[in-house]
């Protein structure tokens, strides 16, 4: 039998708490400049969020360029952009009612038809349509978080659930603030990503969360940092497997699973670093807030 | 095989089994098989087959506002039976105030206003009475124009030749529409676009002034041509019948009209019209589509064999569509499209061929990484993840759940995802394996040990997939189907299956010491 694993030691002993001032530093730097981000840069909203018109053609010998001076002339708030490759051409329209929308689609078809070899998609979402999903999206995360908190919360003590939603905060701003920076386009399959880097964020905590409750009721002497020590040094080769495999198939999807798929995937590995990140760096030494037990209170 | 119960391992292999042969019909994917197994094969969503979705929103305002003038309509009725004298009236958003100049017969028509319109809120002060439209009558209006219109666009979609559609209603006043195949929707959109509300009015030809001052006296319309609109009708307010007395409506070609479109009445209307083209004859009859007339011929002679042809300027498309409008009845009010995706064939497969690829290279990678890194237990653990695979397949198909892309995205995820189980098991057998020496003691209690955590983990992303069901719309659902699959089936296959696997392994290999 041969196996990697045994380069990580079975029991490591790296001191994480340490360095937890620094990383605490970093975080809240982090924060507030995904705060001042979201406040001031905004989020690259998609049709979904922002309402709109969308159509992915797929063209012959026709340069970008000659198919935004024909829509031009037609439309002034067009935007065109190559998807994947130079023969797939993403066109965008913002339209103010429905009405005119439908007349829309139907106009830039007829303008660019014969230099389209096949319309490959093309959607529309109304302003009705747009707000109100902005409104279910932001309902399903709440939703969702304060589930998970009552879940924590009922499975261990209150203070664990403190950290996880100290951690959960931190991821959720955190991946916003990086999707702002790098104008990934946000889309109802965002929303997806976030709710599943919350469960995945929160999955990893709870790992860390379960050794460090079994370790109190095991170690009742050892003093509380270097019992999370121990706990996030016990838990240290598990987290980092699961975040890689995890990393593989997600890095796999990037890749190879497609231009309408990517945004997802880049959300997905963002937050699945910055979960893992969080629930050593972040969820834990939060914990420290708390005494959990009388004889440390002069810890 | 110490202390394997043999129960468990039945169980254990006849579920595996089970997944493995329930994956078949969505693995071979016959498109149009009829046989019943096969049949429980995976539904593609609309952006993997291809087709239009499309949400309707019912236009319930201009219900409302028309009731609101069938109300003044009533009042004016009511008033004049009674000779009371109305001073002005006045149409709000909600309500309609009739001010009377004198208040002696005020009480009598709210009474017999009431004997008409039961559940509107009348109210009156001094010389006004105000009519309101109150939310419970709302409701009744929403409820059977949203039913109506679901009815109608059914059957208007049949007629339109579309395979397979699903047609539902989507909240309070919307109507989602499914259109699997339907690559551009234009023609659809067009049906879907007219109320198509047919009625026959008898013209006034009589009162000159009045289309003059283009101002219509009581109990008279003026409607423009539907081909010329400064040539306007003076017509009777009151339909002589309408569409919905039809029972057939064809497409039909008549050599000195052109195309037309030939239609027959039901008894009543068969009777009504043969009545009132009796006693019109030499007048001229409009034929008045969604508020614009097409034509009106005069009225040679009684019509009362129940069937006419309706002509126009028409070409065989637009003729031919308007019978189909008219044959599925009319909508009770104007429906606009909100939102609409429509997804062709070639990104459909596209989509499916980068999915495959994605899932199979995410899986390469991942069962290479778990061998390198637990040899031995890390091959046993790529036996769980592959059927795990299989049972996502099987459940996915055996609940008729539908894969769309995001649900690919679900499925790869959880191919990273799913061996976490695995890793905390092994990782337990691991810090076990520093404390004891006897195989199977380190096993089970690695197992038992981990068991908790497995559930605590795998339940927090659970809840999130399982409120990303109840709140997202169309594909995000097929995510978070996909991903709470995946999540379930992951706790079975690490739990039972790799459980199951370590301890043949360690049984037939006869393993004295365990190195992890």
């Amino acid at each position: 039998m041969f196996g990697l694993n045994k380069i990580i030691p079975v029991e490591p002993n790296i001191n994480f708490l340490g360095l937890r001032r620094n990383f605490l530093i970093f975080s809240i730097l982090a924060m507030l400049i995904s705060i001042v981000l979201l406040s001031i840069k905004g989020l690259n909203l998609g049709i979904d969020f922002k309402g709109g018109t969308l159509i992915e053609v797929s063209t012959k010998n026709t340069s970008i360029g000659e198919l935004r001076e024909i829509l031009s002339s037609s439309y002034s708030d067009v935007s065109l952009q190559e998807f994947g490759n130079e023969n797939i051409i993403l066109i965008r329209l913002q339209n103010k009612s429905n009405q005119e929308s439908i007349e829309t689609v139907n106009s830039v078809k007829n303008l660019i038809q014969d230099k389209v070899v096949e319309f490959r998609r093309s959607e529309f979402v109304g302003p009705t349509i747009s707000s109100e999903l902005l409104f279910r999206g932001f309902q399903a995360v709440s939703f969702a978080l304060i589930a998970i908190l009552i879940y924590i919360w009922l499975r261990f003590e209150w203070q664990f659930g403190f950290g996880a939603v100290v951690a959960l905060t931190h991821d959720v701003l955190f991946t916003l603030g990086l999707l702002s920076i790098l104008n990934v386009e946000f889309s109802l399959a965002t929303i997806a990503a976030i709710l599943t880097i919350a469960g995945y964020s929160i999955n990893d905590t709870v790992v860390i969360f379960d050794r460090v409750r079994e370790n109190l009721r095991k170690y009742k002497k050892l003093e509380l940092v270097d019992l999370f020590n121990l706990s996030v040094n016990n838990t240290l080769s598990r987290t980092i497997m699961t975040s890689l495999t995890t990393l593989l198939a997600l890095v796999s999807l990037f890749i190879f699973g497609g231009e309408v798929i990517r945004p997802f995937a880049l959300t997905m590995i963002i937050g699945v670093i910055i979960g893992t990140y969080s629930s050593v760096f972040i969820a834990v030494p939060t914990l420290l807030i708390f005494k959990f037990r009388p004889q440390d209170e002069d810890d | 095989m110490k202390n394997y119960p043999i129960w468990k391992s039945f169980t254990v292999i006849s579920l595996v089994l089970l997944g493995i042969i329930f994956a078949i019909p969505s693995i071979i994917y016959d498109e149009n098989s009829k046989n019943w197994f096969l049949k429980n094969k995976i539904n593609l969503g609309l952006d993997l087959q291809g087709g239009s979705y499309l949400l309707l929103e019912v236009q319930l305002d201009v219900l409302y506002k028309e009731e609101l003038d069938n109300f003044v309509d009533s009042v004016r009725l009511i008033s004049r039976d009674q000779a009371a004298k109305i001073e002005k009236i006045d149409i709000q958003e909600n309500e309609v105030v009739v001010f009377f100049t004198n208040i002696e017969k005020i009480k009598d028509i709210r009474d017999s206003f009431f004997q008409m319109y039961r559940g509107v809120s009348l109210q009156i002060s001094n010389n006004r009475l105000s009519i309101k439209l109150n939310d419970e009558y709302r409701k009744i209006i929403q409820d059977s124009a949203i039913k109506q219109s679901l009815e109608i666009v059914r059957k208007r979609i049949d007629e339109s030749g579309t395979k397979e559609p699903l047609i539902q209603r989507s909240g309070k006043k919307r109507i989602l529409l499914q259109l699997p195949g339907v690559k551009d929707p234009e023609r659809i959109k067009d049906l879907l676009g007219k109320t198509a509300k047919l009625t026959f009015h008898i013209v006034d030809n009589e009162n000159t002034s009045a289309l003059q001052n283009n101002l219509a006296p009581f109990g008279k319309i003026i409607v423009s041509d539907m081909y010329d609109e400064n040539t306007k009708y003076l017509l009777d307010k009151r339909a002589v019948v309408g569409g919905e007395n039809l029972v057939d409506a064809k497409g039909s070609f008549d050599q000195t009209e052109g195309h037309a479109v030939s239609f027959r009445f039901d008894t009543e209307g068969a009777q009504k019209f043969g009545k009132v083209t009796t006693n019109n004859i030499g007048k001229n009859l409009a034929v008045v589509l969604d508020g614009v007339v097409i034509t009106a011929p005069r009225i040679n002679s009684a019509i009362t064999g129940g069937s006419g042809i309706i002509t126009g300027n028409f070409n065989a498309q637009e003729a031919s569509d308007l019978a189909v409008l008219l044959r599925a009845g009319a909508l009770p009010a104007p429906l606009e499209i909100v939102e609409e995706r429509s997804v062709g064939a070639g990104l459909g497969a596209d989509s499916i061929a980068a999915g495959q690829i994605a899932a199979i290279i995410g899986m390469v990678f991942v069962c290479i990484f778990m061998i390198l890194i637990y040899g031995t237990f890390g091959a046993l653990a790529n036996v769980s993840l592959i059927v795990n695979l299989f049972i996502i397949i099987s459940l996915l198909g055996t609940i008729g759940a539908t894969l769309t892309l995001p649900g690919i995205a679900g499925i790869v995820l959880t191919i990273g995802m799913a061996v976490d189980a695995n890793v905390l098991i092994f990782e337990r057998i691991k810090e076990e394996s520093l404390k004891q020496t006897k195989v199977f003691h380190i096993v089970k209690n690695g197992f038992d040990r981990a068991m908790s955590t497995i559930l605590d983990a795998n339940i927090t992303t659970l809840i999130a997939a399982v409120l990303l069901f109840a709140f997202g719309s169309g594909p995000i659902r097929g995510f978070s189907i996909t991903l709470s699959l995946g999540v379930i089936a992951s706790m079975f296959t690490a739990l039972m299956l790799t459980n199951f696997l370590v301890y043949m392994y360690l049984s037939f290999a006869n393993k004295k010491e365990l190195t992890l």
